[in-house]
């Protein structure tokens, strides 16, 4: 049983009634606002810093030293030269992934008996932008950077693959590799919209 | 030979009023745009020309140019004719409202207003409630229910609000004991001669009404896009469609901030500081603070129930009018 609250509408006196002291009220919020800076962003001319956490295209890391133990174990079972997608072909981002048809990924053996992915292509058109993939790639291959512009005039060019995937993975890990993962610039922004931040709840 | 010249300068000054209404319109889109905009903080047309000066150009074009489409199922000729009953009776008013004083120009006495009747402000009255019908055909003619339902309610709010604006104008009528807006103005001489300090009650029902007439946003039930697609020019497009917030939003509210400053601001009446031009200039700049107000409550005010809106219309306003009428009614004959 949905429980609802009633309220009262506030009575209006009768100074307020005559002099249309709320009309007055309402004129000097807009005229506050008017002598207020804009907060456009002329979007063509200047383009805003999405977070790191944003979720724009896909990206491959590369190997480049800086792989998560997962991955030395796994490539010993690799042919993956320095500066290469660090890609292994498991499979696990189509299997997280809630459309699994927009990945295509082929891997060859070599006469070596080691594996090469020949193949990792993505028909954007069908992603959802979730991050699932992104999350299930055990050798942090596969992540998304900050790239949002990405309407082209041909379907074709929708469909990203592997290699240029890399390029955008290593010029994301150039700009913001180091930068803290968190969702505002600073905490001192966030304590100015919020105020004090109380990390631990006492009553 | 003497009616000739009449005539000619008629049309002539006829057609700078027009003309030059035409302009000063499209350029009133512009300032609405800037202020709304700023009013949200955002910055408002930027791009065509610097802050967007040349705006107004091109939605011209773009209006004129785009395809006209009359539905197959609307009554022809009262759809054709209502844009224009819309348009050319609010432009119409500009025939009796006076700019300023005649002046002397290369040994001509040029007068800045196309005629000056006895009756003017009947005229003015008479020619506001002409454009009602502009509205109510629009909504017949256009054979759907938006339409219909933003026509009736227009009617309804313009019927109320016709009475009331009506029955305000006569404060400043007695007071001044002329129908002649230029006697009017005359009447207010000196900054305590102005009628606003005499007849506070007859502005505010002015104000009111003027809102009501162009509909403005505290009473803009006609063409409430929440609930009605766009009122009663949903079926109409181009230029057509161009002509209906032209007139009621820009020219109607404009002609009537120029009313509103002739019967309670004193005209171009104020200080000679500008040489020769001062009553042009005081004039216009009245006008642009009240359409400015104006603009300033439309931006600023949700929108009242239908109910409500002729509620007030005929149980606040109207008697509010009536007891203006008898306070100074009653001043009038004590003072003599």
């Amino acid at each position: 049983m949905v429980k609802v609250k009633y309220l009262e509408r506030p009575k209006l006196n009768t100074a307020e009634k005559i002099f249309f002291l709320d009309f007055l009220n309402g004129l000097k919020t807009t005229f506050k606002n008017l002598l207020r800076k804009t907060i456009t962003t002329r979007y063509p001319y200047e383009k805003l810093t999405p977070p790191k956490r944003f979720r724009g295209t896909h990206a491959h890391r590369v190997k480049d030293g800086k792989e998560p133990p997962s991955f030395t174990v796994l490539e010993k079972f690799m042919e993956i030269n320095e500066g290469e997608s660090r890609c292994v072909a498991c499979y696990m981002c189509q299997q997280a992934c809630p459309i699994p048809t927009l990945f295509k990924i082929e891997a060859v053996q070599l006469p070596n008996g080691k594996k090469r992915v020949t193949r990792f292509d993505m028909n954007l058109l069908n992603c959802l932008y979730c991050g699932l993939c992104v999350d299930a790639c055990p050798v942090d291959c596969i992540i998304m950077t900050d790239e949002f512009e990405s309407a082209t005039d041909k379907r074709s060019e929708c469909v990203i693959h592997m290699d240029d995937m890399c390029e955008r993975g290593v010029s994301f890990d150039r700009r913001r590799y180091n930068e803290p993962d968190r969702i505002w610039i600073d905490d001192e922004v966030r304590e100015k919209l919020w105020g004090q931040i109380r990390w631990t709840y006492t009553r | 030979m003497e009616l000739l010249a009449v005539t000619i300068g008629i049309v002539i000054k006829s057609l700078i009023f027009i003309i030059g209404m035409f302009l000063l319109a499209a350029y009133l889109t512009l300032v609405e745009r800037k202020f709304a905009g700023h009013v949200q903080q955002r910055p408002g047309p930027l791009h065509v020309g610097f802050h967007g000066l040349l705006q107004p150009i091109a939605d011209a074009l773009k209006v004129l140019t785009k395809e006209d489409i009359v539905p197959n199922f609307v009554d022809k000729k009262l759809f054709y004719l209502a844009s224009l009953m819309a348009f050319v009776p609010a432009i119409m008013i500009l025939a009796v409202i006076p700019f300023g004083e005649p002046i002397k120009l290369f040994g001509l006495e040029i007068k800045p207003y196309i005629s000056d009747v006895n009756v003017a402000l009947i005229l003015a009255l008479a020619f506001g409630s002409i454009s009602i019908y502009g509205v109510i055909f629009a909504g017949w003619a256009s054979n759907s229910k938006y339409p219909m339902i933003g026509g009736l309610r227009k009617a309804a709010v313009l019927i109320g609000y016709e009475v009331a604006l009506g029955f305000a104008l006569v404060g400043p009528i007695m007071l001044a004991g002329s129908f002649s807006l230029r006697e009017i103005v005359e009447a207010q001489q000196g900054f305590f001669g102005a009628f606003i300090w005499y007849q506070p009650l007859a502005f505010v029902v002015y104000l009111f009404s003027v809102l009501a007439e162009t509909g403005r946003t505290p009473f803009d039930v006609q063409e409430a896009e929440a609930e009605l697609v766009a009122g009663y020019n949903t079926e109409y497009s181009g230029m057509k469609f161009g002509l209906f917030p032209l007139a009621e939003w820009y020219i109607a509210t404009f002609v009537l901030s120029a009313l509103a400053v002739i019967l309670f601001f004193g005209g171009w009446n104020g200080p000679h500081i500008f040489g020769a031009l001062s009553p042009y200039i005081w004039f216009l700049t009245k006008l642009f603070l009240v359409f400015m107000f104006l603009l300033w409550v439309h931006w600023t005010l949700p929108r009242y129930r239908v109910d409500q809106i002729t509620e007030i219309a005929w149980k606040v306003m109207l008697p509010l009018t009536f007891l203006n009428i008898f306070i100074t009614a009653g001043i009038v004959i004590l003072k003599g």
